[in-house]
């Protein structure tokens, strides 16, 4: 009985998300001066030529596209960080992946645009760097989770420091390099898509087969030892699929904070804390949260527009404060 | 009971040390298979060293330590899983982790990356379930178990991994004294009736007594006392043990030692 309760509570979550975000898709296709209806959606993508479908699907489908990819990629990407360091506040913009990455995307716009293509490859290695600095010099014969987040923020603000440093130098009027730093997306098209596609879906379908893996790291090191587990290299492969699933993302929609830490968090309120679960929930919960981001972010001051990141820094620094008082765990 | 068996683990010639600090000196002893063998000594005297250098978590300076003839340097982690399994004094697990999922772990050494549970798997979960009694807990989440229920999870944990070596590191140090008896009896139980050898680090000397087939007690880095407790146990072993003059009294022929 008990267990079938628990099945019945994990896939309403599911089914829940997966329609919320179905919805949210349609409506984030609206959003704007031009309006389409469900109907001459459908006929305008699958049947015959329509010119209004046809603008909305050249100049709205691709963000919404990279906003859901790149949600899912940024959510899973907390949620391997928060098992690789065996810490709940872990998070790629807080411990400065994000930013890493963002920084050595910069440097690649600024200084050679035309090798546009291995923006993505920087990215990842900017954030393989902030990783390792975070890393390295959180290490005192031992993780404190206290210490990553301090170094982490302090790796953090140097290298947003050294992007905005880098946009300032060009005036600010580098188009990729402004974009990257103000997390820009109103201006991707279906080539970035293409660049984004797979890369996160070769790192969300590594991060599910990784997931039982993960759980493991719950377990204490010595434990984990014990029943075969390699932690040492366990923890570098998690890590590295982990950087490439925030790197990525960063190269494409600038570094985003908190959607990491709060996706999961709420993840494991309404689906436990099981990685199997867990990491496929945050990807749909992470696509959803940051499209809706990006939607509120177009619309609430039209016709300008406030970049999905900000938006999320905005909700998402109280809902943290208000999650960790809430939460017990972490109360004193 | 006094028949020598063949020795399934052996150190010999075992040195370690922190630094400058030497703690274990050319330490050399056998684990007889099929029985219940003890390490014991007072603080500091390298019983926890000893422990992880026999489980593979640190390495020994100099000497080796052989599994059933082999090196255990020489074999890899998960190949070590399947003939030793180890409970560890302190744990943690995810809290809402169910009872029947974190023995399932316990399987790891045989799983196969995207492969789910045989039915060698399921079988040995449900077995080890059944021999330490947790079966009727087996959807509750570990968070929510008393201390005496989460240490025979971690037992049956170890158990799943269907190996014919355990080793305990102080099993009973965050129990009270009916759930420290309790998870002894089990323990015992597993070596009579399962033919599981036992290795483990005990705080309680008359505990270790009681529950021990042989006892090898440390003193500052080296073997001070090995062999039947009954034999070896005696006012001057534990004051060379432990530094303090303790009486032993022997009650039904079996032996005491007055704590207090």
């Amino acid at each position: 009985m008990e267990k079938r309760g628990k099945t019945v509570k994990r896939v309403v979550p599911f089914a829940v998300i997966v329609l919320l975000l179905g919805s949210l898709f349609f409506v984030a296709a609206n959003t704007g001066s031009l309006k389409v209806g469900f109907g001459e959606l459908m006929r305008g993508l699958f049947v015959e030529f329509d010119s209004d479908v046809a603008t909305v699907y050249d100049l709205r489908f691709p963000r919404i596209v990279i906003s859901m990819l790149a949600g899912a990629a940024v959510a899973v990407s907390g949620a391997l960080f928060q098992a690789v360091l065996k810490n709940p506040l872990a998070d790629p913009g807080i411990i400065g992946i994000s930013s890493g990455a963002s920084f050595a995307a910069v440097v690649i716009t600024a200084a050679a645009p035309q090798v546009y293509f291995f923006l993505p490859l920087a990215a990842f290695l900017g954030g393989i760097f902030a990783f390792l600095l975070v890393y390295g010099l959180s290490w005192k014969g031992g993780l404190s989770p206290l210490r990553i987040i301090l170094v982490g923020v302090a790796v953090n603000a140097m290298f947003t420091g050294l992007s905005s440093v880098l946009n300032s130098m060009g005036g600010g009027e580098v188009t990729g390099v402004a974009s990257i730093v103000n997390g820009n997306i109103s201006l991707k098209t279906w080539d970035d898509v293409g660049t984004l596609f797979p890369y996160v879906t070769a790192g969300l379908l590594l991060a599910v087969i990784f997931a039982g893996r993960c759980n493991v790291l719950a377990l204490e090191d010595k434990t984990a030892r014990g029943i075969g587990v390699n932690v040492n290299v366990l923890r570098i492969v998690i890590s590295v699929i982990a950087v490439l699933l925030a790197s990525i993302s960063t190269a494409i929609v600038g570094a985003v904070s908190f959607l990491g830490l709060i996706v999961p968090h709420i993840g494991r309120i309404l689906v436990g804390s099981d990685n199997r679960v867990l990491l496929p929930f945050s990807m749909l919960f992470g696509a959803f949260t940051f499209l809706l981001a990006d939607t509120i972010g177009r619309t609430i001051a039209s016709p300008y527009e406030v970049a999905a990141s900000v938006i999320m820094s905005v909700v998402g620094g109280p809902f943290f404060i208000i999650l960790l008082r809430r939460s017990k765990k972490y109360a004193n | 009971m006094q028949t020598k068996n063949r020795p399934v683990m052996e150190v010999s010639g075992v040195s370690f040390s922190y630094g400058t600090n030497q703690v274990l000196n050319e330490v050399s002893f056998a684990i007889e298979e099929n029985k219940i063998t003890t390490i014991m000594g007072a603080n500091g005297c390298g019983k926890s060293t000893l422990f992880s250098l026999m489980t593979k978590n640190r390495t020994p300076d100099q000497g080796q330590i052989m599994l059933c003839g082999k090196n255990i340097q020489s074999i890899g982690l998960k190949e070590f899983a399947k003939q030793v399994s180890i409970v560890h004094q302190y744990n943690t697990s995810s809290d809402d982790i169910t009872v029947e999922q974190l023995i399932a772990f316990g399987r790891t050494p045989y799983l196969r990356l995207m492969k789910g549970k045989s039915e060698e798997d399921e079988k040995l979960i449900g077995w080890a379930m059944d021999v330490t009694n947790v079966r009727k807990y087996k959807d509750k989440e570990v968070g929510k178990l008393s201390g005496g229920q989460r240490q025979r999870v971690w037992i049956a944990m170890a158990l799943a991994q269907n190996t014919k070596i355990l080793f305990l590191d102080e099993p009973t140090t965050y129990l009270d004294i009916r759930y420290q008896v309790e998870i002894l009896n089990l323990v015992r139980k597993l070596n009579r009736e399962y033919g599981i050898t036992i290795i483990m680090v005990l705080h309680d000397i008359n505990q270790a007594i009681h529950f021990s087939d042989r006892i090898i007690g440390l003193r500052g880095g080296y073997v001070e006392i090995e062999g039947n407790p009954q034999d070896v146990i005696s006012g001057e072993s534990i004051q060379a043990l432990y530094g303090i003059s303790l009486e032993v009294a022997k009650i039904d022929g079996r032996k005491f030692v007055l704590t207090v």
